[in-house]
């Protein structure tokens, strides 16, 4: 970070330093080095100050140590010859009578990272492991963890490794597990700390003495342990039972990641263990801290997945306070539409449709994308809700709306009729891209219901030309040519423009491609083109598209407890990573994702469905669709377009 | 496993920064500060940022970020709740946590640092130990220092970290022996428009204030204890006997420390002590809007609902508000639209009221969301979920102490939607 005068400073430092009348007086001697340090955490470049702090090391006052240790740490690599001088120092505080200045010195003498140092370090640290007060003790064992990340190729003393093995019975609890942090480390190639029979029971009789982080460790490591008989199992879980309900969430969230692993093949008792987790989670959804409610909210979505009405008695708990984060509302929302019911779902309803004019765009667009997850079984309430919004004339709400009908009258086509009503005027307020993608495809399908449909279109290919964005242009290309299949004598002449514009004009080669394709389509013959444009369509009512059936608990308790539930995802991801490798369930916003709105036609005869999708992404979703379920439903196809993949796809 | 900690302000400036392992490149911020800057609150930025090579797991407390770089996979709860402690012990330090007072105290920011974390493993972190190992910085001790030249740091190992009892330190002598107890209860509730209750619950906390003298071993009961839900404890109280018959049981640490906090959560009823009648309208195609809200008490349990502040975030359209309050001050910020309300005290014979008219932008059409009521307020010698303390008992030692205990009922994050 540049700093204005730092070099001055630097020289200022440096004479009031070496000036013998300051390391005379205590008082300013230390002054001077806090001086220094200070200049550091501001981000002055104080390494040329390096061979003066050495000096300054050599003193009986310990916060000058401490103060100079810090330094040292910090820029010691930069000058790897002069530290060597400040091992003599550190090596002759190993001896001092005051333990904590010893831990001090060691705990420095292992933070210094310079790999030349090793040799000098390792009898000191030898001595600590045998030292008689525990904290010099708890300091070593670190110590040698850090050795080895410097010389991570270095041979692994055996002896090391045995001792530390034996310190495992430290009588000091912060010893016991800082030894399972280091052989941790030390043996990462071999997969880490070996865990035995022995070693586990008497971590587990210890784990109640160390402290909250501890036992966290102690528990993520006993994830390895394999009992060898069902009554060791149980007799490890009634152990680990008072943890599993503990009030600190870590513990807690750890406890539970250890029950999942070790009942994998019991998944009655992995049932009865979320159960009695759900208190302790729901107060950790309610805890001050904003940071563990949203990763409370996270790992109850997990659980959800397995256990669908785990939370249904206390939905009420996702509602939604006003100056909440936009991070945690949205995850709130996803929480609550796996939790509707008959019982609740106006409440739910009424409740989300206050957020739906949210001063967060994203948080009122989350919202209403969860109003239509939730019109898939209660469409009637939910259509009300959507069309009202539209009334309220915003740019982003429309647009989220549009959207949302998009994808609900794809699952439930009964809805049609409502939304095509609903959809006259919307287009003046559909500003962004995906809006007016939507508002394209749902005239597509619909138009001969829309009586205005044309004029819209009329207005969209008059301002082709200031069209920027690529997929607008591939949708209004198709929607055109659906909607003069069934409205001829309105469309034709705006298609013909269209289609000279496209195929003349247009830069872009998968818009050309896609027309030229029109073009010859439309030179076959009426009958040709109705045939390919007019492909019959997948039954949306597919039982997996609205139901998830209740997932097992394996398949999402690896990640438990790990950063994984807390990646940044949509409705999209949820359930999705998982199936990929199990049974694969199509969902149709897995294609929204990728732009691919229509190739929800029917997949088995692809050749004979222009897809309406926009081509340019088809080949990328086909590469994406062909590695994951080749065996599932892209068998003998053989597409009869030619693809040009998109030179700029964006 | 934490590797880095980086401090952040709101403008985006880093003012310090510590490592564990090895030297993280302050441009790994890089990523954060994007994030900051796409979200519009401070409070937006999401708590975890993955990166190419590390990941950013952060916490806002006090207008200050707390970036943790990590490197591999971990339980994200632990470094949360660890960041948590950090900035707790920097509050308990310093008395606030802000960046001057970080920046003022640079040093022993290090120190604390250097103490809670070794390798980027929690290593010390129990505030009592920490204040034996590091002496917190007061004036008086400021002033002794530079004039005698003597230092914070604690000359003598920490006598907690080797007697049996790890949170208390032998040899403690007092002249007053007494024990204050603090029952503090914040009741967090929505509100709809009709009155009713949406959400309510009491998020509670005891802290004490012990000083007595050796090793006393004291016993509290409660009139009800049933009424708690999710308790959390002090590491002192023995668990088995809160188990066995919902007494707390324990060898005090020295000093203030935090009991037990607790959770009373919407399924035993909760009383809410105020109650807002309000009527808040926009009319179309008038510029004007009308407003007008009355602040009550209600099952307070005859106790005084003080110091009231009510806020309210009105809608873009409003230009200004004019308001006439019977009782205390309002100010109206027409930059953000917030309207602030400092009501005081509540006199049951005569409400508060705050009545008006909005104005509107001219030709606007009227505003879609109604505003949200958020209020503030306090009341004293009342613990709203109705927990009482029964009695508290000292054995192990001869002397006689003073015992004292106060109740207090706070309001967390109460709303009131219109």
């Amino acid at each position: 970070m540049p700093y204005l005068g730092s070099e001055d400073a630097v020289r200022e430092l440096r004479r009031a330093l070496s000036n013998p009348n300051v390391q005379s007086d205590q008082l300013r001697y230390r002054n001077t080095v806090l001086k220094a340090i200070r200049a550091m955490s501001q981000g002055v470049d104080v390494s040329d100050l390096f061979s003066e702090m050495v000096k300054a090391c050599a003193t009986v006052d310990i916060v000058q140590k401490k103060l100079v240790y810090v330094f040292l740490c910090s820029y010691a690599t930069l000058n790897p010859e002069l530290s060597l001088l400040v091992i003599n120092t550190l090596r002759k505080d190993c001896q001092d009578p005051n333990p904590m200045v010893r831990s001090l010195a060691l705990r420095n003498m292992t933070n210094l990272r310079l790999p030349s140092l090793v040799e000098y370090v390792e009898q000191p640290l030898a001595a600590g492991l045998r030292d008689r007060a525990a904290c010099v003790r708890r300091v070593a064992v670190l110590g040698w963890a850090k050795l080895h990340n410097l010389q991570p190729d270095a041979e692994i003393d055996a002896a090391v490794v045995n001792e530390l093995y034996g310190l495992l019975r430290d009588p000091d609890p912060v010893v016991m597990v800082n030894c399972l942090r280091a052989l941790e480390e030390i043996l990462k190639k071999e997969g880490g700390v070996a865990i035995n029979k022995p070693i586990t029971h008497h971590l587990l009789n210890r784990l109640k003495e160390s402290d909250v982080w501890g036992q966290c460790e102690v528990l993520r490591i006993l994830q390895r342990y394999h009992p060898q008989s069902e009554d060791e199992l149980f007799d490890i879980l009634s152990l680990l039972d008072a943890s599993l309900v503990s009030p600190h969430p870590p513990v807690m969230a750890a406890t539970l990641g250890l029950f999942l692993g070790l009942c994998s093949g019991l998944p009655a008792v992995s049932l009865a263990a979320l159960e009695r987790v759900r208190g302790p989670l729901l107060a950790a959804c309610g805890s001050t801290s904003r940071e563990t409610r949203f990763t409370a909210l996270c790992h109850i979505q997990l659980l959800l997945r397995s256990l669908p009405g785990l939370m249904g008695a206390h939905y009420k708990r996702f509602f939604c306070g006003y100056a909440e984060p936009a991070y945690i509302k949205q995850r709130k929302m996803q929480v609550l539409v796996e939790l509707v019911n008959d019982e609740n779902v106006a409440m739910l309803l009424d409740e989300l449709k206050g957020y739906c004019t949210d001063v967060n765009p994203e948080t009122a667009q989350a919202a209403i994308s969860a109003i239509g997850r939730i019109g898939r079984s209660y469409s009637d309430r939910c259509l009300e809700i959507l069309t009202g919004l539209l009334g309220l004339k915003q740019e982003h709400i429309t647009s989220a709306v549009v959207q949302t009908m998009c994808d609900l009258v794809w699952v439930c086509p009964q809805c049609s009729d409502t939304v095509c009503s609903a959809l006259e005027g919307c287009e003046e307020m559909l500003q962004d891209s995906q809006g007016r993608q939507a508002l394209l495809w749902l005239l597509a399908a619909y138009g001969e219901r829309v009586s205005s449909a044309p004029y819209t279109l009329e207005g969209f290919i008059d301002r082709v030309r200031s069209e920027a964005s690529l997929g607008v242009k591939m949708e209004l290309l198709t929607t055109t040519m659906r909607l003069f299949l069934c409205r001829p004598s309105e469309t034709q002449d705006m298609l013909g423009r269209l289609l000279h514009y496209c195929i003349e004009e247009e830069m872009d080669m998968c818009v050309r491609d896609q027309a030229l394709l029109y073009y010859r389509l439309l030179h076959c013959g009426i009958e040709e083109t109705h045939k390919v444009l007019h492909g019959q369509r997948s039954d949306p009512s597919l039982g997996v598209l609205i139901g998830r059936p209740a997932e097992p608990i394996n398949q999402w308790a690896y990640s438990f407890n790990t950063l994984e539930p807390l990646r940044q995802a949509g409705f999209h991801q949820v359930g999705w990573g998982a199936s990929v490798h199990s049974h694969f369930q199509i969902s149709p916003e897995m294609f929204n994702r990728v732009q691919v709105r229509a190739l929800a036609g029917p997949l088995k005869d692809i050749h004979r469905v222009v897809p309406k999708p926009l081509l340019c992404y088809l080949g990328c979703v086909l590469r994406f669709v062909q590695s994951a379920l080749e065996h599932v439903f892209i068998q003998d196809v053989s597409v009869h377009c030619c693809i040009h993949l998109s030179l700029n796809p964006d | 496993m934490i590797h880095s900690l980086f401090l952040v302000n709101a403008s985006g400036d880093i003012f310090l920064e510590k490592h564990w392992k090895s030297v993280v490149s302050r441009s790994v911020c890089d990523y954060f500060f994007e994030a900051q800057e796409r979200a519009t609150e401070p409070e937006n930025v999401p708590p975890v940022i993955p990166t190419p090579h590390h990941y950013l797991i952060s916490v806002l407390r006090h207008r200050i970020y707390f970036v943790a770089v990590i490197q591999s996979e971990v339980p994200p709860l632990f470094v949360i709740e660890f960041l948590h402690r950090v900035v707790d012990t920097f509050q308990d330090y310093f008395g606030v946590c802000t960046e001057a007072a970080i920046k003022d105290n640079v040093v022993v920011v290090y120190e604390l640092l250097e103490e809670m974390l070794d390798n980027g493993f929690p290593l010390a972190t129990e505030s009592n130990i920490l204040k034996e190992l590091i002496k917190p910085p007061t004036i008086l001790r400021t002033m002794v220092n530079t004039i005698t030249g003597s230092t914070n740091v604690g000359e003598q190992l920490p006598t907690g970290q080797l007697s049996v009892v790890p949170w208390r330190r032998t040899g403690v002598k007092y002249t007053n022996n007494e024990a204050y107890f603090d029952v503090v209860e914040e009741i967090d509730a929505i509100i709809d428009k009709s009155g009713s209750t949406i959400t309510a619950e009491i998020q509670g906390v005891i802290d004490a204030c012990v000083k007595l003298t050796g090793m006393p071993d004291l016993t509290l009961s409660f009139m009800n204890p049933r009424l708690l839900d999710d308790v959390s404890f002090h590491p002192c109280v023995r668990f088995k006997r809160w188990e066995a018959e919902r007494i707390l049981s324990f060898i005090p640490p020295d000093g203030n420390f935090r009991l037990l906090s607790y959770h009373v959560s919407s399924q035993n009823l909760v009383a809410i002590p105020v109650y807002v009648k309000h009527n808040i309208s926009f009319r179309e195609g008038s510029s004007q809007g009308r407003f007008d809200l009355t602040l009550g008490p209600k099952q307070t349990m005859g106790k005084a609902v003080e110091a009231v502040l009510v806020s309210s975030q009105l809608p873009r359209g409003v230009l200004n508000a004019n308001l006439n309050a019977s009782q205390g001050t309002y100010t109206f910020d027409p930059v953000t639209k917030m309207l602030t309300w400092d009501v005081g005290k509540i006199n049951p014979q005569k409400l508060p009221s705050l009545k008006g008219t909005m104005s509107l932008q001219a030709g606007a059409s009227k505003p879609d969301e109604n505003p949200t009521i958020n209020i503030q307020f306090k009341t004293q010698q009342m613990a709203i979920s109705g927990l009482k303390v029964n009695r508290l008992d000292m054995y192990g030692e001869k002397y006689k102490p003073f015992k004292g205990i106060k109740y207090m009922t706070k309001a967390g994050k109460f709303q009131v939607r219109t």
